[in-house]
């Protein structure tokens, strides 16, 4: 051992006690540090023929189903077993939450489900990847384009790739809940909802000063879609560019800012994200909340006095056209039994099963002529009848104004700038450019 | 196999699954996070290498600025809480007294509960029409604007923060007080020090190491923060998004099916040469104290 440092025994022995106290603290916390996010990109198997024989096993992934509709979809595979022998579906749900990153998982590890449930804008890069199939490029999927409407598998098509990439499944217009009881205290006719812009911030105006800024009408800063039903140009036609920011949408959040400044906007809007916002509406705080068909179950159980009251109308547009929920059927281009997958999505989206889901929940098919049935056509004198026949009017006319290549984070742009627009940090206008560039600047990243 | 040889390798063996993990769930996926820093990889494809580009972007990006100045006040003001507070609680509970497991478990208890649990708590308390509100209004005070207010909000995550890490660092610190004799406390007393002296003199010195562990792992979780601010700020990081931590701009950036996962690497990467300083900061402190 060398002496030359001119250390004691003791000093070198407290020095090494050091060093191992030092390492004691080090070694876990730089693991811990260590421990960061990383990512992988999935497999490049080209899988199989699609115009291969039916068989094989395959799964296939629904979107926050199974708690209401388990019976349904366990008896869809047996129908479409017993009808190909040689086939084993196995059914896999995710819940709402984060179903964009339980997609991204099973993509980029390769395992993703042979047939996922998806709307456009999640087709969107999962195409671009090469994850999932075009369907017009595949004789065997592209033989069914004649069974759903021209409209719906145009809805699949993804700009600046070739082709409609899911099997349109259901459609759905989302309907807006309204507090018929705050509606009523505020002096407001509880049968008229708002059906435009200009209608729903004078009622929310109303409510705001009825209840001494107590009731907020709405607890949601104003989304894309809802650019998209005040009439805003979102996107340049080549969608390489947006245009969210012209005249219109200053005028928008112009308003949304008045209605933030009288209380109409909930307070907390700035930072609510949908389960906030729900809860708010679900604790009778605030007068109307987007939501779905599947919410209805939801305030029967669980508030049963709002469901007493609750008043259902589209939400309100500038445009003629309401905004329109594509749901559909991709089959993943990597499939080990692409013949059995491609059968099965279509089997799912035929028009008697679409039909058959329909009868079940408050959405609509997208299969040619289904919406020209009696069901859909024929008020039978229930407050439901009455909304579907008008609900189903409606989507004819109705277009999807979620622009597909927008992403998460883009989404998250516009919230912030809105946000800040709303504090009173930057003009509208201001607002909106920055939202604007910034998006550009990561769509041409992209 | 050898008597020798044996001996060799029976260290490695036991270490063995350890080190697989290690290799497998840190080492890895750190060396890929570096690797994929310098490329424009999105979350479904590998990306091409761009050099210093992300990191060139990252001082363009107002987002990182503010998610870097929110984590640094986080380390700023809760490691100093988080490092003296379960000090004093860890004193008051070490007495023994009738009852008192009962204090030290429920001191204990907000470790144990699930974070997200605790934090929809504490949004519902500090909601406008919250139980908090509704006490403040009751004194005639105005709703005060907890989780709408930017700097309010971020305080309230800390305030989660240090209440949550309480009882963790309470038992670590009752544990280090265990070895601190009793005698020089007796001593100390019969030589005229009150409490506070004693305190000052006898308690920290003998405590000293252990509070420069919790200052070193207390500033690591406080720079990496995430749970608490994305619970109670929301996924877009409150009003406006200037609550966002660094952390939560790497989950924003970094994930869902257009992740720009080149990016989130970057800024990890960032994240990781901060903590290290971090460490290596308090470790310094430690020794120059030590000396």
């Amino acid at each position: 051992m060398s002496v030359s440092s001119g250390r004691t025994r003791g000093e070198r022995g407290s020095s090494r006690g050091a060093t191992r106290r030092t390492a004691v603290v080090v070694v876990p916390l730089l693991l811990s540090a260590l421990t960061l996010t990383a990512c992988g990109s999935g497999g490049d198997d080209a899988g199989s023929s699609a115009d291969g024989k039916i068989e094989g096993d395959i799964s296939f992934q629904t979107w926050n189903l199974r708690a209401n509709y388990k019976d349904y979809f366990e008896g869809l595979a047996k129908d479409f077993e017993k009808q190909n022998p040689g086939v084993h579906v196995k059914w896999l749900d995710q819940p709402a939450e984060n179903y964009a990153d339980k997609l991204s998982a099973d993509a980029a590890g390769g395992t993703l489900p042979d047939v996922v449930n998806v709307s456009p804008d999640l087709s969107y890069p999962l195409a671009k990847a090469g994850v999932i199939m075009s369907l017009d490029k595949e004789p065997a999927a592209a033989k069914f384009k004649g069974d759903y409407t021209p409209e719906a598998w145009k809805g699949n098509e993804l700009p600046g790739l070739e082709g409609s990439y899911a099997f349109p499944w259901y459609l759905n217009t989302g309907p807006l809940f309204y507090n018929k009881t705050l509606f009523q205290k505020a002096g407001l006719d509880p049968a008229k909802p708002p059906k435009t812009y200009d209608e729903l911030f004078a009622d929310a105006n109303t409510i705001a000063v009825k209840s001494g800024g107590k009731t907020a009408t709405l607890a949601g800063t104003p989304s894309i879609e809802d650019f998209g039903r005040y009439g805003v140009p979102l996107m340049n036609a080549d969608a390489t560019k947006f245009t969210y920011n012209d005249a219109k949408g200053t005028e928008l959040l112009t308003k949304y800012l008045e209605l933030f400044k009288n209380g109409g906007l909930d307070s907390q809007a700035l930072t609510s994200g949908p389960d906030a916002v729900g809860q708010k509406f679900l604790q009778q705080k605030v007068a109307m909340n987007p939501g779905s068909a599947h919410d209805l179950g939801t305030f029967k159980q669980n508030a049963p006095d709002l469901y007493k009251n609750l008043g259902i109308t589209d939400a309100p547009n500038n445009t003629g056209h309401p905004n329109m929920y594509v749901m559909g059927m991709a089959v993943n281009s990597k499939s080990k039994h692409k013949a059995a997958a491609i059968a099965f999505a279509h089997f799912i989206t035929d028009k008697q099963n679409q039909e058959s889901f329909a009868h079940k929940v408050a959405i609509f098919p997208s299969t040619a002529g289904s919406l020209d049935q009696p069901y859909w056509t024929q008020d039978d004198g229930t407050d439901e009848g009455r909304i579907r026949v008008a609900s189903a009017r409606l989507l004819k006319g109705a277009v999807n104004y979620t622009p597909v290549v927008m992403t998460d984070e883009m989404k998250t742009i516009l919230k912030n700038e809105v946000a800040k627009a709303l504090q009173g940090k930057k003009s509208p206008q201001q607002a909106l450019d920055d939202a604007v560039s910034q998006s550009d600047k990561l769509l041409k990243q992209s | 196999m050898s008597a020798r040889t044996h001996r060799a390798a029976s260290p490695w063996l036991f270490l063995l699954p350890g080190l697989v993990i290690i290799a497998a769930f840190s080492l890895y996926p750190f060396i890929s996070t570096v690797g994929t820093a310098f490329t424009d990889a999105r979350t479904l494809t590998p990306g091409h290498w761009v050099g210093l580009r992300n990191f060139q972007d990252m001082l363009d990006d107002e987002q990182f600025w503010t998610g870097l100045r929110n984590s640094t006040l986080y380390v700023l003001l809760v490691v100093p809480c988080t490092v003296l507070l379960p000090l004093l609680l860890a004193l008051l509970v070490q007495k023994q007294v009738p009852g008192i497991a009962f204090f030290r478990s429920s001191f204990y208890t907000p470790v144990v509960a699930s974070v997200v649990v605790v934090a929809l708590i504490w949004v519902w308390m500090l909601d406008d029409r919250g139980l908090v509100n509704g006490i403040l209004g009751y004194f005639g005070t105005g709703p005060v604007e907890f989780l709408s207010d930017q700097w309010l909000l971020l305080f309230s995550a800390m305030a989660l923060t240090v209440w949550k890490g309480l009882g963790y660092y309470m038992i670590i610190y009752l544990a280090a007080l265990a070895n601190v004799p009793k005698e020089l406390h007796e001593a100390a007393a019969v030589d005229g020090a009150g409490a506070v002296r004693r305190f000052i003199s006898i308690t920290v010195p003998a405590v000293r190491s252990t509070m420069v562990l919790v200052g070193a792992l207390s500033s690591v979780a406080a720079f990496k923060v995430f749970t608490e601010v994305y619970l109670m700020a929301g996924p877009t990081g409150g009003p406006a998004g200037e609550d966002t931590t660094i952390v939560m701009l790497v989950q924003r950036v970094g994930t869902g099916l257009s992740g720009r996962t080149g990016y989130a690497s970057a800024l990890s990467v960032v994240i990781f040469v901060v903590t290290l300083v971090l460490m290596l900061l308090v470790l310094r402190a430690d020794r120059k104290d030590g000396e």
